[in-house]
């Protein structure tokens, strides 16, 4: 452990108390599929969000992204309407303590500069996120 | 393509010839980003802070098929770059073990678009 981690890791409040994880943890990614994207602008923006993500869980739980790593860093895509879709679960995520990422495009290509392309939620146990994404098509 | 010395970028090198759908193609894309942005924390942190200051850039291009994907990371592992072959678990549409995808980056822009140049985006 590096000195800044330790120090982190002494005065950071605890994100949220785990004890052992029992069941599958994922990482889903929730697209705005109003953009009308190609696919390969959806992989990297998806790509954004599961990076960002990634280093968000390191800082915040980080025993979480170990089991996760560990087990296969298990991702799924799937489909959110639009926008105001997008913020909607994020809500929803936020109130069941679980990490959200929004990823808003730089705007080099395909879509105006700024707009809201992806949500990113976890990783985190399938329990909780599934009560927020059970509704969802996979893309 | 023109680009001042210290630009960092990342590419996602992904098979055209597997047919992935959008969200298979958008995972696979993002394994090889995560996998890559580990290597880069443990092993080039510096470079990764600057990437990540500089808006985290990825671009997702397509290559033809196997041979052409892994004569690429034959190429940046040479030149000394970051890469990570995504190999998938086979749970949805292709069997477990196919190479999907190519991560090359972060790194320094101009070598890794010297590798890539040729490529389309996919």
């Amino acid at each position: 452990m590096g000195l800044r981690s330790f120090i982190h890791s002494l005065t950071a409040p605890p994100f949220r108390h785990r004890n052992v994880i029992d069941e599958e943890v994922k990482m889903v990614l929730v697209v705005n599929t109003n953009l009308k994207m190609g696919k390969g602008k959806i992989a990297a923006q998806v790509g954004h969000a599961a990076v960002s993500s990634t280093l968000k869980c390191g800082k915040e739980a980080p025993d979480l992204l170990e089991y996760w790593l560990a087990s296969g860093q298990k991702k799924i895509c799937v489909k959110g309407i639009d926008a105001d879709n997008l913020l909607a679960l994020e809500k929803l995520a936020s109130s069941e303590g679980i990490l959200s990422t929004k990823i808003h495009d730089a705007g080099h290509t395909q879509i105006p500069s700024g707009s809201l392309t992806v949500l990113a939620l976890g990783p985190d146990k399938e329990s909780l996120l599934s009560k927020i994404t059970d509704d969802l098509k996979l893309l | 393509m023109s680009s001042s010395h210290n630009e960092t970028t990342m590419v996602l090198i992904a098979r055209k010839d597997l047919k992935l759908s959008a969200g298979k193609l958008a995972v696979q894309c993002a394994h090889a980003a995560t996998s890559c942005t580990l290597v880069a924390i443990k092993s080039k942190k510096r470079l990764l802070e600057r990437w990540k200051n500089s808006g985290a850039r990825k671009i997702c291009l397509q290559v033809e098929d196997l041979p052409s994907l892994q004569i690429l990371a034959g190429q940046a592992q040479s030149a000394n770059l970051i890469t990570h072959i995504v190999k998938d678990a086979g749970h949805t549409e292709i069997p477990a073990g196919t190479i999907t995808v190519l991560g090359i980056g972060p790194g320094p822009r101009r070598s890794i678009d010297a590798l890539v140049q040729d490529l389309k985006p996919y």
